[in-house]
């Protein structure tokens, strides 16, 4: 498989597992967007020498990964090109940080070290929180809770829409690219001259099909608001699975 | 007169890069109509089509679908008479998978959820789909596609239904389907095709354009059995005439 088609699986893929029929893809979508913003916005608060309740706090993304059988291996290798940029940002704070606070052996353990790592595992954790947003809950229904909070449409409507975007574009290259590479058996890559015309072609096919699509959908009835499948309103279960989590993270945040 | 209808008059159109595709083109289609759009590779069937649901505009005359004038302001009204099958359905589909597309029209009209998925089920039922509900559109193979996209439309319950080229890629048995839907279909179609045979089993008119006008308008029986007009518009007598 070449890359562009990997790519193209890998969202399909994703999609089909947030359509899957587990109780986590069963949670109303509203209460799982509010839980991961209240879970980052919990974790991102917590003081940057404060290592013990940012490990604590880990406790989110491991139970969501267990019980709601996401495979780990798979998230990892999905974020695997957003994780080293998380662990950029706090690289520099032992050279500006270097407070002795403790001795392990013989190494001198600095606050820098401790900011470091927090600073890590808070953009990780971030990152997880997100990925397993996704990974149970498919774009159409993030989008709808995003409406039901007063989100304008229209911003909602944009990220939907990109979204698909990305399916449209990745087709297309893919096509292009196999095209090209069946008339050119013998070439490794693409040759320098025809790189031109051929982002040129990619961008032109898929402006046409995004204009396809446009007029599917204006055929179809659309008027520029969305129309989200109506989700059943929050049943007892919902909001029990909601209170317990928000019970769990002020535990964690502020009495552990 | 009757309450479905189209009204095209002198209707000229020509892309930026093409002008003149097509050249004061001027017919009525009325209620319990069926008609065959045949011509030759570019000679402006598609156009067409797009024209009677304001996808292009003309350049010249106009066009009204049941009284309302196809033009910018009241494409939302005319659209939601009209059901159209693209020539590429594969650019017709754009939800997440196979149920969710074609719940789209039926949601945008603002149906109650139950009755949207009452229309849901009838349009799969009807294109024999069921099998594919829970599918991604992106994992389809070409003829589904097609399928799919003739669903997608049956669930708008439009008076008029418009088709590009439907039979390209259905094999025999959904190409038979698809006959019996369109014959089941009584209220205004118009089904631009290189498919004579099927035109001549769902079609009571043939309107054959040539040159960006109206060559030939009538039955099936005299324009489709008239082998000298057909071959020097680049077509040919339907398979059961051959031989
Ligand atoms: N978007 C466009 N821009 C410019 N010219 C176009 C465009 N679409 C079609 N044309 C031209 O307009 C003419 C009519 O095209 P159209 O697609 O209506 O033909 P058609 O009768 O449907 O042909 P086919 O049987 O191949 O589907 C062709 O000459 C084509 O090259
Ligand atoms: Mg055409």
């Amino acid at each position: 498989m070449s890359k562009l088609s990997g790519a193209y699986y890998e969202i399909h893929h994703m999609e089909q597992l947030a359509n899957e029929d587990q109780w986590v893809n069963r949670i109303h979508p509203l209460v799982k967007l509010v839980i991961t913003v209240l879970y980052i916005m919990t974790v991102v608060s917590v003081h940057k020498y404060n290592l013990a309740r940012i490990l604590i706090l880990g406790v989110y993304p491991i139970a969501m990964f267990i019980l709601g059988e996401i495979s780990f291996a798979d998230s990892i290798r999905r974020v695997r090109l957003i994780l080293p940029l998380v662990c950029i940002v706090g690289i520099f704070n032992p050279f500006f940080d270097r407070q002795v606070i403790a001795h392990i052996g013989n190494i001198a353990i600095t606050t820098g070290m401790i900011s470091m790592v927090t600073l890590i595992l808070k953009g990780v954790y971030t990152v997880f929180a997100t990925y397993i947003l996704v990974a149970t809950t498919t774009i159409e229904k993030i989008c709808y809770a995003m409406r039901l909070v007063h989100i304008p449409g229209i911003l909602v409507t944009q990220i939907l829409l990109t979204y698909r975007y990305i399916s449209v574009l990745l087709k297309e290259a893919n096509t292009i690219m196999q095209a090209y590479l069946l008339r050119a058996p013998h070439q490794k890559g693409v040759q320098m001259k025809v790189w031109g015309s051929l982002v040129g072609q990619l961008l032109l096919r898929s402006i046409d099909r995004a204009d396809n699509v446009y007029a599917s959908m204006t055929l179809r009835g659309y008027h520029g608001e969305f129309c989200y499948a109506r989700q059943k309103k929050c049943s007892g279960k919902d909001y029990a699975y909601l209170l317990l989590w928000v019970a769990v993270f002020g535990i964690l945040r502020y009495i552990i | 007169m009757s309450h479905i209808h189209i009204d095209i008059e002198h209707v000229s159109f020509g892309y930026e890069t093409n002008q003149n595709v097509l050249n004061d083109i001027t017919f009525t289609a009325h209620e319990n109509e069926s008609i065959g759009i045949i011509g030759a590779n570019g000679m402006g069937k598609s156009t067409l089509l797009k024209l009677l649901v304001g996808l292009e505009l003309p350049t010249k005359g106009s066009i009204y679908v049941e009284e309302i004038p196809v033009i910018r302001e009241m494409l939302p009204k005319v659209r939601e008479k009209i059901g159209y099958v693209f020539q590429d359905s594969e650019s017709q589909l754009f939800m997440n998978t196979v149920k969710e597309d074609i719940a789209f029209a039926p949601r945008n009209y603002g149906l109650p959820e139950e009755e949207v998925q009452a229309h849901v089920q009838r349009a799969m039922e009807r294109t024999h789909i069921q099998h594919l509900k829970d599918k991604s559109i992106y994992k389809l193979s070409g003829g589904e596609k097609k399928q799919v996209a003739i669903a997608t439309i049956l669930a708008m319950t439009p008076d008029i239904i418009l088709m590009d080229e439907p039979t390209v890629g259905l094999d025999p048995q959904n190409r038979r389907n698809l006959i019996k839907i369109l014959n089941e279909f009584n209220h205004l179609k118009l089904i631009a095709s290189h498919d004579l045979d099927m035109v001549y089993d769902t079609c009571n008119r043939v309107i054959l354009i040539a040159d960006g006008q109206i060559a030939a308008d009538g039955i099936p029986q005299k324009i489709l059995t008239d082998k000298e007009l057909l071959e020097c518009n680049h077509l040919e007598l339907p398979l059961r005439f051959q031989a």
